[in-house]
């Protein structure tokens, strides 16, 4: 079962229309969707239904707590300078 | 009988586009590089952007001419009509006239085309031959696979897995557009390739999704990469929105006291409402609202503050409930809540006092929307379903202050491709209310064996 079939399956009541994605997703997505880090709107878009913020500190260690709350979301002109550079680096290497 | 429509012949169709820099009160910060920390310069976006958008992305010019083969495409469906919702106003029972602009009528059916019909005509003006962009529910990459099908230029999009697998119907009419829709991750850049070694079965994100798609442009000299949103020159295509409703309106001797879109990124609520903008700067009395998504019911029942605290250009539209942000620890508050997928000319103009960010939750906007689809009958796409739930309470505080309002709103998309969105709304899955202490421990044992971050 692929990690999205499993998600599907056990978000039982857990599931909303994520605005950047424009599609329905379930909470367990939100958990992962920076890789190994929660989505950036988790809390805003969740804590409504229930306390997604004590639910994150008691789920994630001290330091991805810190690591979570300290991501600042860059504008995205900057974003797209960083990802140019991975890129030519990443060209570049090959 | 009573008119419905406003409809401007071809001819009509304006022939340039607004730029709203040039009427901006104040200056807007330039942005700066992330590494040199220096104002960006037309070199630094070269590797993605064709120089004669990138000239755009920094025009100052009120006015800037839209390209005859542009035009000639723009006539396949606009101009648009300006439509007058009397079956909704009837049901709202309010002192309202409710106009609305139906870019539902393009054929992807959104406003996306707008840009994307100019972004792809630039590019083939500028030689390329193939457009990479990223895509979530596939809005954005549907409406650049018809432009670049128009012009002759390749395209693939990288649509993140978890929609690929989701929305059929939007990748199928990229694939009969001729797009390349690979699902993301993927094998074919090396961003998606580790992510791939790491997790198999990753059901994507955007964030991988617009790296593989800028690793795809940047690697090959005949490549950009195309973006639906946000940045200045998308904004100013879709300008020609608005810059038919100001004729339309004026045929029938109207003007809006509210000007109202949905905004995401803030293309399609600026396409309406800059040219309004361009009058409310210069004097006239109105107010122009942006609605947003959130799911916090509380936020729009109450008083809103916003956080101006920040430097510009990074100014949030996430307004914060003056009772209800105390739970927010401190650094979330000051950076990771804050939304900065936020078109800029949109932030400048919130932070500004010109325009007004409201915020709207789900279960609101679809209960908005399936009272529009029961009234006017067409199915509006989710993320128009915002700006409906914002007319309604408009035409709610006309009927509480007993004032009659003109309200124009973007109509952005119908969501015959997005049934899927009501689907779960209808039946309840998407989550409906604040659970109970009962609710939440069964919710969160259904995920305890899941893989934490």
């Amino acid at each position: 079962m692929s990690d999205m079939e499993q998600c599907s399956k056990t978000s039982e009541g857990l599931w909303m229309r994520c605005p950047r994605l424009g599609g329905e997703t379930p909470f367990t997505y939100c958990l992962h969707e920076a890789g190994e880090l929660p989505c950036h709107r988790i809390i805003v878009c969740w804590q409504t239904f229930f306390p997604v913020e004590a639910y994150l500190r008691k789920m994630l260690s001290p330091q991805k707590w810190e690591e979570f709350t300290d991501r600042k979301p860059k504008e995205k002109i900057a974003s797209l300078l960083e990802l140019i550079e991975e890129a030519k680096s990443k060209w570049d290497e090959e | 009988m009573e008119q419905t429509k406003v409809v401007l012949a071809d001819n009509e169709i304006p022939r340039q586009w607004y730029n709203i820099l040039s009427d901006m009160p104040t200056p807007m910060s330039p942005p700066l590089h992330p590494g040199t920390g220096k104002p960006v310069g037309p070199e630094d976006l070269a590797p993605v952007f064709p120089m004669n958008l990138i000239e755009q992305e920094v025009a100052t010019d009120r006015w800037i001419n839209i390209p005859e083969p542009v035009l000639e495409k723009y006539l396949l469906w606009r101009p648009t009509p300006l439509c007058r919702a009397r079956n909704f106003e009837k049901i709202l029972d309010a002192p309202v006239k409710i106009y609305y602009k139906y870019e539902g009528s393009s054929p992807p059916g959104s406003h996306k085309p707008n840009t994307a019909i100019a972004q792809a005509y630039y590019n083939k003006a500028f030689g390329i031959k193939r457009l990479s962009t990223e895509t979530g529910a596939g809005q954005w990459g549907s409406a650049l696979s018809m432009a670049c099908a128009m012009f002759g230029l390749e395209c693939r999009v990288f649509m993140v897995r978890i929609s690929y697998d989701q929305k059929p119907y939007r990748r199928l009419m990229m694939a009969t557009w001729g797009t390349e829709c690979i699902p993301s991750p993927s094998d074919r850049t090396r961003a998606g390739r580790k992510i791939l070694a790491e997790n198999p079965d990753s059901p994507g994100s955007l964030g991988i999704a617009i790296s593989e798609a800028i690793e795809d442009a940047v690697g090959n000299k005949d490549s950009r990469y195309s973006l639906g949103s946000v940045l200045n020159h998308v904004l100013l295509h879709q300008t020609v929105i608005g810059l038919e409703a100001h004729k339309q309106l004026a045929q029938i001797g109207e003007y809006p006291d509210v000007v109202m879109g949905c905004a995401g990124g803030g293309s399609n609520f600026a396409g309406l409402s800059l040219p309004f903008v361009r009058d409310k700067i210069h004097g006239k009395k109105m107010s122009v609202v942006a609605a947003e998504p959130a799911s916090c019911p509380t936020l729009t029942r109450g008083p809103f503050a916003y956080d101006f605290g920040d430097t510009a250009m990074t100014t949030p539209l996430l307004p914060m409930h003056t009772l209800g942000h105390d739970f927010l620890p401190e650094p979330i508050h000051a950076g990771g809540l804050r939304y900065h997928g936020m078109a800029p000319i949109v932030s400048h103009l919130v932070k500004e006092g010109i325009v007004e960010a409201r915020a709207y939750d789900q279960i609101e906007t679809f209960a908005a929307g399936v009272k529009w689809a029961r009234s006017e009958g067409v199915i509006p796409a989710p993320e128009t379903n915002h700006v409906i739930a914002a007319v309604v309470q408009e035409a709610e505080r006309a009927k509480q202050e007993g004032k009659q309002k003109v309200i124009l709103f973007n109509f952005s998309g119908h969501g015959i491709i997005d049934l899927s969105a009501y689907d779960a709304f209808l039946s309840g899955k998407l989550t409906q209310h604040r659970l109970t202490d009962e609710e939440i421990a069964r919710a969160l044992k259904s995920i305890e064996g899941f893989p934490k971050p």
